[in-house]
């Protein structure tokens, strides 16, 4: 097959791919940071107030169920073509994962520890920051990361508002088809999005370790 | 409620029955929940003398976790105060108030992401205490509840096993030496035999550091063995009755009482008598670093059927028996294994439990670290039940000459 003996071994391709990849990994950063600080706070809000737990939580679920391209298409009169419309886009949609995780990691910490840690004189300012959230974590962690993974894959919808990453090596190729190269551009966009996404999974694996506490790691 | 403990005759029976120094005073405490229409618990007025342990106890649903819990506020109360060592803290802010207080819970709470040693330091470290006192004060408490701190400090709670757990829950309840610690059923979680263990640890504990303890629990048993004094609570909180152990065995106040007590008042006294207050039996010992044959002498000229053999530590190893010393094997393998071992401040109780499983009849009275101090036999336990019936004798007779027309039922 071609791919290798050709697409790869020209080096303006590679060149090409290794900056639409690197694109592709701050189309990512950024909203899932964004959507971190967000999220933490509207988890911790819905934990919180039993009142806003219904609303935040459904909100942020609808906001998923909006088909990623009409999305990307409503936000462009709004902020225009480009990176923005995209970054916004997808910082809405890795909220679900981390609100819902905080709620929940917030929800699973033991009843008798937050008793117990009341019971010595501890504010619940204190223990948000020292008792629940490190014990939620993990579980929040995991919704971080599963975040992570969505707008890996969504992000490549980005190309089609004029947004970078790897997206652009996808639809150009979608759009020559059936012409010569046509399927190696899809496959060799769709491949590094793959490989991006599992070198993201081995970061969030180190993170882990260094991060979770030694008392509540499984 | 004041008027049921003045009913009560004054006698000389049982340990500081007199109230002292008051420390913690509930003054018509009520806490109503929304959506009930009974308060939990309803005016409960009560006065938690200075160093004593205070058992709550009650069926269950009869408000005493309620109670407790609104000493340190974790529960608001609905309406009344709380008095500690004079100062009214039912308004102050509750995070101070509780760090003055330890507590100590079933669940026990340790907090799983974090080790040992800083779980004992929550509290002087929200006090601000330095570094280098925290330390101290973390290994020495490890060191009290049997924890050497070297092996446990670095560990995670998950690393325990849950008598080991509470062990550290009662240490970081203890941190800052607060003068008032609320203990909620802390040993019912933790199986039989460990419990009891944690149990006498703690009395002996107590009588070092003399605390003011408020101590809930359902058992009545636990109750009469770790109590200073006992509350009973009906439905309510409602105080059936306020009185030492003994006057609750011998004398309870009204048929609640007495159903809550039970059958088996001796049985239960026997809880009420520590093994340090009985006179201790001597047995003929040898010790596994004297010579053989000085050993089977001493055994032969003796009147004694059995010897006991500690090693150098003083610790018993075995029985041996006349015909034992003969054989040639190690010291360390003849006779019988040395089973029933009892601390100082276990109860009567707790000896006569270890006699029946060590089928051996006595028990082998033994110090904190292990070491030989005496004998227990069951004659020594019989004898004590027998002066426990000549001291009620002699209280029926002094009730009856004071109130020649009243009835003392027990």
């Amino acid at each position: 097959m071609a791919f290798f003996t050709e697409y790869l071994a020209d080096p303006r391709t590679r060149s090409a791919l290794l900056e639409q990849a690197l694109e592709h990994v701050y189309l990512t950063a950024i909203p899932v940071l964004v959507a971190v600080v967000l999220g933490l706070f509207l988890g911790i809000l819905a934990h919180r107030s039993p009142q806003l737990r219904s609303p935040i939580l459904s909100v942020v679920s609808t906001l998923l169920t909006i088909p990623s391209l009409a999305l990307f298409a409503i936000l462009i009169p709004i902020v225009g073509i480009g990176a923005g419309p995209a970054i916004i886009a997808l910082t809405l949609y890795a909220l679900l994962p981390i609100v819902r995780n905080t709620v929940s990691g917030l929800f699973s910490v033991d009843n008798a520890v937050i008793e117990s840690a009341k019971g010595m004189g501890m504010s619940a300012t204190m223990r948000l920051w020292k008792i629940e959230l490190p014990n939620a974590w993990p579980v929040m962690l995991a919704g971080i990361r599963v975040a992570t993974l969505l707008t890996v894959g969504i992000a490549a919808i980005a190309a089609l508002v004029g947004g970078p990453g790897l997206g652009q090596e996808i639809f150009t190729g979608i759009r020559r088809i059936p012409a010569t190269g046509s399927l190696e551009s899809l496959l060799g966009g769709t491949i590094l999005i793959v490989v991006l996404a599992v070198l993201f999974d081995l970061l969030y694996l180190a993170i882990g370790r260094l991060t979770i506490p030694r008392g509540i790691r499984e | 409620m004041s008027d049921e403990t003045t009913a009560t005759p004054e006698t000389a029976i049982g340990k500081g029955s007199e109230l002292g120094e008051t420390m913690i005073e509930l003054q018509e405490l009520t806490k109503r929940f929304p959506g009930q229409e009974e308060p939990a618990v309803d005016r409960l007025t009560l006065k938690i003398p200075k160093g004593e342990i205070v058992v709550f106890v009650g069926p269950s649903g009869c408000g005493k976790t309620t109670s407790l819990k609104m000493i340190n506020r974790i529960i608001e109360p609905t309406s009344g105060h709380i008095i500690i060592d004079g100062e009214d803290v039912t308004d102050i802010d509750p995070n101070h108030l509780r760090r003055r207080i330890g507590y100590v819970i079933q669940q026990i709470g340790l907090f799983p992401h974090i080790r040992i040693g800083d779980n004992v330091a929550t509290v002087p470290q929200l006090l601000g205490w330095d570094k280098e006192r925290t330390s101290q004060r973390v290994d020495e408490l490890l060191e009290v509840v049997g924890l050497p701190p070297d092996q446990y400090r670095e560990r995670f709670p998950k690393e325990l096993s849950g008598g080991q757990r509470q062990r550290v829950g009662v240490a970081r309840a203890l941190a800052a030496d607060p003068p008032v610690l609320l203990m909620d059923e802390p040993f019912g979680a933790i199986d039989p035999i460990t419990r009891t263990r944690l149990q006498n640890e703690f009395l002996r504990l107590q009588s070092e550091l003399q605390k003011t303890i408020a101590f809930v629990t359902h058992d009545i048993d636990e109750a009469i063995k770790m109590g200073d004094r006992i509350a009973i609570l009906q439905e309510g909180s409602k105080v059936a009755q306020f009185a030492t152990p003994e006057e609750i065995l011998t004398n309870p106040a009204n048929e609640f009482v007495e159903d809550f007590v039970g059958t088996g008042a001796t049985l239960k006294r026997l809880k009420l008598t520590r093994v340090r207050e009985v006179q201790a039996s001597e047995a003929l010992t040898g010790r596994t670093d004297e010579d053989r044959d000085a050993l089977r002498k001493r055994f032969e000229e003796s009147e004694w059927t059995a010897m006991l053999l500690l090693d150098p530590d003083h610790k018993p190893l075995r029985w041996l028996r006349g015909s034992d010393l003969r054989s040639s094997r190690p010291l360390e393998k003849l006779g019988l294994p040395a089973r029933a071992y009892v601390e100082p401040q276990a109860t009567l109780s707790d000896a006569l439990e270890e006699m029946l499983l060590g089928s051996a009849g006595v028990a082998i009275v033994v110090d904190r670290g292990g070491a030989y101090q005496g004998l227990l036999d069951i004659d020594g336990i019989i004898t004590s039940i027998q002066a426990m019936r000549d001291v009620d004798a002699e209280f029926y007779r002094a009730a009856k000459l004071a109130d020649p027309e009243g009835e003392v039922s027990v």
